[in-house]
């Protein structure tokens, strides 16, 4: 037996939230061929299917692009704080399967030594609900990073499609159980598993002294696309908004792909050209992370090689590793 | 709510001019009970702000063995340090910290020390030889190396006496050929030729080197043929930094996040990094 | 009064030393009464006021900006105030399409004996303003459900691959070229053996300009680059060698067409001046808002040269780098105008926004009003003068009081 709930019933679900004044957020249509994780303000805007992955991932709902960290006020000498934090609407998010596996990854980051109460606060607030996915491009390689197209981790509740506009719930958490509380009925229908991409790469050994970096990165021409559109990366910068009267400081994102990062105020640039910068978006995702916190800094969702101007992406620059890897085979 | 990234308030009790772009700040908790929670170990650094400016990094220079206050210092080079060059005496400032690993005073007790430095880079050293000094007895002898460009780019000159008084402390200060004013009494040279010129025994000696990339490199080679090993000779890295708290994703050296594991190395453990610092 | 509910308007003016600063002076020491609205900022010259300054002073909470300066023919450094009529003639229009109310936003020529004047145009501004009321100009209200009919796809290119492969290769071998910037299969290649030449194509995939790399040092470091050029790349090159950024020399360029001589298609452009301004601004504040500050738009553009951008720059801190409304409106508006009379109109930074943002209409408004102004096609001729650099005794000036 299973638990299964018509798109009417999510839309239902969803206005609920909205009802409740709680925030809800999934793939919608910006514009003509544009889909985004966007915040919605009905549901009948929430988009299920027909598309592969949108343009952008859900980390935005718990790590904004731009989030206040106090605000402050200067009297005299005198220097006066007042914290902010985030809202304390609950939020119910639609995603991609490779959206949420993201979020137990980015955790270890924002809680380990001191927890970044920020992202926890907007974690707790959230319900991640997932779509299993019915269909891939070319450039979706969650199988090659050990997710696939039903991967639960990050969802509190996996539906998968069933056709004819039902779907099968299935909570995987007691915040999804709590959610789909009273929404679902009992069926026999079951989903049949789909295999999703095929393994496209296995993951290469990452080298830090490498030709590769050089021969495969030159093209990327330092946005900050692939980074933004990541689910997974989370580097962020400080700043000061305002004016000597008062203002905020505020943490942004920010990326490693862009020259300033590591500029030294002496002028002195650790990483002084891309592909040293790429190679730390490589190395990070690939080494750095999972060597201090277990799992590898990727969920294989294919954002970067989508929306990378310059045709790069994750996935080919680990082909053109495995590519010198099989090159220095002893033939 | 916890929030990691917001600052305590200190104020400003003393700002005094090292250089034409070098500054000293001494600054105290505002919050009594702040002041008196906070403790650090030398080596440690803390994250000063200038509201409606922004953070910058600095070590925190002053002894840990001093309550009373806490003191950095930086050169003027960007958007906080011009902002901090304005402030005085009275005025509020943040401070986040203390941060990063420390200086292994304990395992160097018992050792001649060897601090080399240059420039701007006294100010993380000069914590360290004030500790020592004020655990006189707990330590071999002292060598101090201290170089700058030219005489005016010389930092905490007045200090440098104070710890050539001191018992078993050797200070030899120096400064690049033609940086040398009339009444100059130092020696003149690049840090690692005076150093290697004033043939400091080495035995049972840790070396901490900090100052700018060509120095280090120049002066590591002497510091072998002295036959002190790379695993006692430290230094401090300055990578870039945002949080100071391991997250914000800028300042590692392949694994190894410069805020969290660092600032303070040997060269043996560098030696194992990538170098991407 | 009381049909403003007591609102007070914020003017800005941004005055140049020499004559409407005086000009004030002499209002104020013939007891000239004129509205305390006003903010003056006193500046060098017209020639000088940065287009920043005008989006700041609304950030701000201003409800009108005006700037002032001396009559033609005055200016103490005798030319700047030509320079900034040239370069209002292209910023009114960029302002125009994003929706900005142009009746809130004045340019007078005042000179020193004008106490008078100073005083009647204060007076009116400030009664303007008071009677449009008060100016939030990003926080629009509601949402537009105009959409432009974006970018047509990319013209099929007429060149052989078989010879552009030839070609490529030979210049490899040969070293007369140490990289060869061409299109493949997946995107931009940068050939730098002989073999990678059988990598390019045509007709590949770019969503950037091929002429962004000529700008990389990465690049500039593999020696004399040979670039696979379609007109848009052609007429890149034009402006990069008459801003003296390359020599056409040092660069190998392979085309199988010119620069093109069809005029540009305004039509989206055309369409979304037919909007009240109001929507216009709530089209941008709805595009904006997707703005995550990726700069793929500044990365993808050939003419985005500089070493160090204006919003990496914190001395001051010009344009907020959070992705806000301010901060995202600041960022277009300047970037936009940083190419008045200098964009070539390729497309690259709406292929390139991973939001989705057609910011190619921005660049249009002001290339339309060169075009129409002053019948000048950024990149159409190289040995052309810098549209924005110099000036005409004759340009319009319709829009100065």
């Amino acid at each position: 037996m299973s638990r299964i709930i018509t798109e009417a019933g999510l839309r239902e679900l969803a206005e609920a939230w909205l009802r409740d004044g709680q925030a809800v957020a999934g793939p919608s249509e910006v514009k003509l061929g544009l889909i985004q994780y966007r915040p919605i303000t009905a549901a009948a805007r929430l988009l299920f299917d027909g598309f592969v992955h949108p343009a952008n991932s859900i980390k935005e709902f718990f790590f904004p692009r731009h989030e206040p960290l106090y605000r402050y006020r200067l009297e005299g000498s005198r220097v006066v704080l007042e914290d902010c934090e985030p809202p304390a609407v609950k939020q119910l998010v639609f995603a991609r399967p490779c959206d949420a596996a993201a979020l137990p990854v980015l955790d270890h980051v924002f809680n380990w030594d001191c927890a970044d109460e920020f992202y926890n606060r907007r974690r707790e607030a959230t319900t991640v609900v997932t779509l299993a996915c019915s269909r891939y491009d070319d450039e979706c390689f969650c199988t090659s990073v050990g997710l696939g197209p039903a991967a639960e981790q990050g969802a509190d509740a996996v539906l998968f499609a069933l056709g004819g506009g039902a779907f099968e719930v299935r909570p995987t958490t007691a915040k999804g159980d709590a959610a789909f509380a009273d929404r679902t009925e009992e069926s026999d229908r079951t989903a049949t598993p789909f295999a999703g991409p095929p393994r496209r790469v296995a993951l290469p050994r990452v080298e830090f002294d490498s030709p590769v970096w050089e021969d495969a990165t030159l093209e990327c021409l330092g946005c900050g696309a692939c980074a933004y559109t990541c689910p997974t990366c989370h580097c962020f910068d400080i700043v000061d908004e305002g004016n000597a009267a008062g203002g905020m400081r505020a943490k942004n994102w920010d990326s490693c792909q862009f020259s300033l990062f590591t500029l030294h105020a002496s002028g002195h640039n650790p990483r002084h050209a891309q592909p040293r910068r790429q190679r730390q978006r490589i190395y990070h995702k690939f080494h750095i992370y999972p060597e201090k916190f277990g799992p590898i800094l990727c969920t294989g969702c294919g954002n970067c090689a989508r929306q990378c101007p310059a045709g790069l992406g994750v996935l080919n620059v680990l082909k053109a590793i495995e590519a010198s890897h099989a090159e220095h085979l002893p033939a | 709510m916890r929030n990691i990234y917001r600052p305590e308030l200190m104020q400003v009790i003393d700002a005094r001019r090292q250089t034409p772009d070098v500054k000293s700040v001494r600054a105290r908790f505002l919050d009594p009970a702040a002041g008196r929670d906070f403790s650090f170990r030398v080596g440690q650094f803390g994250i000063f702000s200038a509201f409606g400016y922004g953070e910058s990094t600095f070590n925190i220079c002053s002894s840990s063995n001093w309550r009373d206050h806490i003191e950095f210092c930086f050169r003027k080079t960007g958007r906080v340090t011009e902002a901090l060059w304005e402030i005085d005496e009275g005025d509020t400032i943040g401070f986040r910290g203390p941060y990063g690993n420390w200086y292994p005073m304990e395992e160097w007790e018992g050792k001649n020390l060897i601090f080399l430095g240059g420039g701007i880079a006294m100010p993380p050293i000069r914590c360290a030889i004030w500790y020592a000094l004020e655990n006189r007895e707990r330590f071999g002898e002292i060598t101090i190396v201290y170089g700058a460009r030219t005489v005016a780019d010389l930092v905490y000159v007045d200090e440098l006496d104070k710890w050539a008084a001191g018992p078993g402390v050797r200070v030899i200060r120096c400064v690049d050929p033609g940086g040398e004013t009339p009444g100059w009494t130092g020696e003149i040279g690049f840090v690692p030729m005076v150093f290697e010129r004033a043939g400091v025994p080495a035995g049972n000696s840790v070396a901490l080197v900090i100052g700018p990339p060509v120095m280090i490199k120049y002066t590591l080679p002497v510091l072998d043929r002295m036959g002190i090993a790379p695993q006692d000779i430290y230094t401090s890295l300055e990578n870039r930094m945002k949080c100071g708290l391991g997250k914000c994703g800028r300042c590692n050296a392949g694994e190894c996040y410069v805020c969290k594991e660092g600032p303070v190395f040997t060269m043996e453990q560098l030696s194992r990094l990538p170098t991407d610092y | 009064m009381s049909e403003t509910n007591g609102f007070e308007p914020k003017i800005v003016a941004y005055v140049c030393n020499w004559c409407t600063y005086l000009g004030a002076d002499l209002a104020g020491t013939n007891r000239l009464e004129y509205p305390p609205n006003v903010r003056l900022i006193r500046l060098p010259c017209t020639g000088r006021i940065d287009f920043n300054l005008i989006v700041k002073a609304f950030e701000m909470s201003a409800d009108a900006v005006l700037v002032s300066g001396c009559h033609p023919g005055d200016c103490h450094y005798t030319a700047g105030n030509y320079h900034a009529r040239r370069r209002w003639m292209l910023f009114r229009p960029l302002l125009e399409a994003l929706g900005f109310d142009l009746r809130r936003i004045h340019f007078t020529w005042i000179s020193a004996a004008e106490g008078r004047k100073f005083q009647q145009v204060i007076a009116e501004i400030t009664e303007s303003a008071r009677k449009l009321g008060p100016y939030r100009p990003y926080e629009a209200n509601g949402e537009s459900k105009w959409r432009p009919a974006g970018l047509p796809p990319p013209k099929r290119r007429s060149g052989d691959d078989a010879s552009l492969r030839t070609t490529a290769r030979e210049l490899l071998a040969e070293g007369k070229a140490g990289v060869v910037i061409g299109r493949g299969e997946r995107g931009p290649v940068l050939a730098r053996k002989p073999e990678d030449a059988d990598r390019l194509t045509w007709n590949g995939a770019s969503k950037i300009a091929l002429t962004a790399y000529l700008k990389r040092k990465e690049v500039r470091a593999l020696g004399k680059p040979a670039i696979v050029a379609g007109p848009a790349d052609l007429r890149a090159l034009n402006v990069l060698e008459q801003e003296s950024q390359i020599r056409r020399e040092d660069i190998h360029v392979i085309a199988a067409e010119g620069p093109g001589a069809a005029p540009p298609d305004f039509s989206d452009l055309d369409a979304l001046l037919q909007l009240e301004p109001g929507e216009r601004m709530a089209y941008w504040a709805g595009e904006f808002d997707r703005c995550v500050k990726c700069y793929a738009c500044r990365q993808a553009c050939p003419l985005c040269y500089c070493e160090r951008c204006i919003v990496d720059k914190n001395r001051p801190q010009a344009i907020d780098t959070s992705a806000h409304a301010r901060g995202n409106f600041a960022w277009h508006i300047t970037r936009a105008f940083h190419l008045a009379g200098r964009c070539v109109g390729c497309g690259a930074c709406t292929r390139a926004c991973p939001a989705g943002i057609d910011l190619r209409l921005l660049n249009q408004a002001a290339a339309r009003a060169a075009e129409r102004q002053f019948g000048y096609r950024a990149g159409a001729d190289p040995k052309a003068e810098p549209l924005v650099g110099v000036y005409s005794l004759t340009d319009k000036e319709e829009f100065i009081g």
